[in-house]
């Protein structure tokens, strides 16, 4: 069963109770209040009337009267002070009476039960009557005075009243179980939001967001869902992007491969399989020495690619003395391509991985050389080292503007085919970029087409 | 007349070994490694049956290329190192003939491209073999101008030697090639083809057995 229908029932069956009870013992204190003050006049009336006739009857009756004088006397008296309810009866004849009915039927008096006049309720041809009585004694003869109150209209009024009530507890019980299920279902509409979003959400819909704006806890809840379900789709798209770069980078790794294996297969293919002269079976094994050659430098530079901050190993290094080292190692590809390299450096010690260091410069000093004209008649490169960041320029090519984006991304090649040749694997750049990162360097490009480029790099 | 093609391809190690691969197969090749290189000297000569193209290329790109191609009506076969259906599509919907994704295999490129040339109409239907001229129009063989009767399956293995001269080509190659299609049967049966050729053709030095290979007709 649904929480907001469970709820809604447990609460009306709660509430039509409370009225029930509450209406009842409401109708059953009035009805009892009204009857007990009925039964009371009846009482006091009686007792009045009793009273008032046995004190006039006893002052003006004398014993010496005769029985006709004396009835008249008795008589006078008693019409004195009755009305049509009033009846007075001696030894069980009627004297004089108001009513229809015989009191004495239903509440016989003797001389013993002189003073008690508690009303008797009866019900009489549909009537219910009060009947109060009592003995007077006037002269030595006892009387019964009664006094026979019809109160048929007070109950009737008590159950018309009950059915007041009754419509009345309904009306209200209906009302509320109505409130009571919007209030409920209401208050329940934003766990319905919050719970079909989840599901939107399951279903990969990471944008969705819940609409809940009321300021008690399920409005903090609505925020909290919301802040979550940010949260989810910013880590989902983290991790789409990784995902299409790792799928890019993989297709780039295996597009790169394909080259050189094309040209292994060929040529391992004609020494295998072909009457080739001397020469070419010496210019096939050429071949192939250079293609595994590439292929194992596209693995080395792969390998260095996965450097993370957490594997490298940082020490304290002399400046001077690691730039010279680079100097030497690049020394015979500049002289390849005749171009000349300065280095501007003050003597000062930094902490850093010498190795991955190394192959970051010589990577940046190579792409100079390589960025001017094969015919260009000078090739200057500058490394200068100030404070804590290394920057090597030249006056070469540059970099158009569209490209300098995209210059560290894996194989992204500025002009395809000539850096092809000049033996790039299409990784130095984005190396470069990860041996920055593994170092918390941040790396920055200043290039203007045809004036020349300027690689800047700075540790933290 | 051999059938002449020109090659566009920037890697030396690939253009060297197609190079070869054609030179064996008797045609006449002419390599390029650059795009715009080609495109200035098909101005002047432009009398090629075919052109292997590679697609990512210095000076001018294989798409590029395509459109003299078609001015010249010169059929393409790309060679393509990309893998990605877009771009082949892209190649073929131009109206390039076929393509050959790398790594490709030579004898797999041969058969592509007397396919592409006889598609065209500009197949050279005649192999030469010293004194020997087969021609695969007519379905003759003469050597010496003198006609020699061979059985159907002697000619067809015959001109799938010829088709890779100089090349090993195996007997289920071999097999594959006649019928058409991958006969994983008797390679017992072409042995015995190969005796007959050799025999009715006084072939017996120019088709050598190459050990755990296959047979292999050499002339240089």
């Amino acid at each position: 069963m649904k929480l907001s229908k469970r709820i809604t029932l447990l609460v009306s069956i709660v509430l039509a109770a409370t009225i029930l009870g509450v209406s009842l013992s409401l109708l059953l204190y009035v009805r009892n209040t009204t009857l007990s003050l009925a039964v009371e006049q009846t009482q006091r009336k009686q007792q009045n009337l009793s009273t008032s006739f046995s004190e006039m009857a006893n002052y003006y009756a004398a014993s010496s009267d005769s029985d006709a004088v004396h009835y008249s006397l008795i008589k006078l008296c008693f019409s004195r002070f009755a009305d049509r309810y009033s009846v007075l009866m001696r030894d069980g004849e009627v004297i004089v009476s108001g009513v229809s009915v015989d009191p004495s039927a239903y509440v016989p008096i003797d001389d013993s039960a002189y003073s008690d006049n508690t009303p008797v309720a009866v019900t009489v041809q549909g009537r219910n009557l009060l009947i109060a009585g009592s003995a007077a004694r006037v002269s030595g003869r006892t009387y019964s005075v009664y006094v026979v109150e019809d109160v048929t209209d007070v109950h009737t009024g008590i159950r018309r009243m009950a059915w007041i009530f009754a419509a009345v507890s309904f009306g209200a019980i209906v009302i509320g179980a109505a409130a009571v299920a919007l209030l409920v279902r209401h208050s329940t509409k934003p766990i319905t939001l919050l719970s079909d979003a989840a599901k939107e959400i399951a279903d990969g819909a990471y944008q969705k967001r819940v609409a809940i704006r009321t300021k008690d806890e399920v409005g903090r809840l609505g925020e909290d869902f919301n802040r979550m379900a940010a949260a989810v789709e910013t880590k989902i798209t983290e991790l789409e992007e990784r995902n299409e770069r790792q799928r890019l980078f993989i297709g780039g790794v295996t597009h790169e491969f394909k080259t050189p294996m094309t040209g292994l297969l060929l040529h391992a293919g004609l020494l295998r399989r072909a009457n080739l002269s001397e020469d070419e079976r010496d210019a096939s094994l050429a071949h192939i020495e250079s293609q595994t050659a590439w292929l194992e430098r596209l693995t080395q530079n792969l390998l260095k690619l996965t450097t993370s901050e957490d594997d490298i190993e940082k020490r304290p290094v002399e400046l001077p003395e690691l730039l010279d080292e680079i100097r030497e190692g690049v020394e015979p590809k500049l002289n390849e391509r005749g171009a000349t390299l300065s280095v501007q450096c003050e003597p000062q010690t930094l902490v850093l991985n010498a190795d991955l260091w190394r192959s970051l410069l010589s990577n940046l000093i190579v792409n100079a050389a390589n960025a001017y004209d094969a015919d260009a008649p000078e090739k200057p490169i500058v490394l200068s080292v100030t404070g804590r960041t290394f920057s090597v320029s030249d006056h070469g090519r540059g970099i158009p503007k569209e490209a300098q984006s995209r210059i560290f991304e894996p194989f992204f090649r500025v002009d395809k085919s000539r850096s092809k040749r000049q033996g790039g694997s299409g990784l130095g750049l984005a190396l470069v970029k990860r041996i920055a990162d593994a170092h918390g360097a941040s790396v920055a490009v200043d290039s203007e087409p045809d004036k020349g480029t300027t690689v800047s790099v700075t540790l933290p | 007349m051999k059938n002449r093609i020109l090659v566009v391809e920037d890697d030396a190690a690939i253009r060297d070994a197609v190079l070869l691969n054609l030179q064996f197969a008797d045609y006449d090749a002419v390599a390029f490694d650059d795009g715009k290189k080609a495109a200035d000297a098909l101005e002047c000569d432009h009398a090629y049956d075919l052109a292997l193209l590679d697609i990512m290329l210095p000076g001018m790109d294989g798409f590029e290329l395509f459109g003299l191609m078609e001015q010249y009506g010169i059929p393409v076969i790309y060679m393509t190192a990309k893998t990605d259906s877009a771009s082949e599509i892209k190649g073929l919907r131009d109206g390039a003939e076929d393509y050959i994704v790398k790594p490709f295999d030579p004898l797999t490129l041969m058969v592509r491209i007397e396919k592409v040339l006889k598609r065209v109409g500009k197949w050279n239907a005649v192999y030469r073999v010293k004194d020997i001229v087969v021609n695969t129009e007519t379905h003759t063989v003469t050597k010496g101008g003198e006609p020699i009767e061979l059985q159907p399956l002697e000619f067809d293995v015959l001109v799938a030697l010829l088709r890779h001269k100089n090349m090993t080509v195996s007997r289920e190659r071999l097999l594959s090639e006649v019928w058409g299609f991958d006969y994983l049967g008797e390679t017992r049966m072409v042995d015995v083809k190969i005796s007959a050729l050799r025999k009715k053709l006084g072939l017996e030095d120019t088709i050598r057995t190459i050990p755990k290979l296959g047979y292999r007709l050499e002339e240089r």
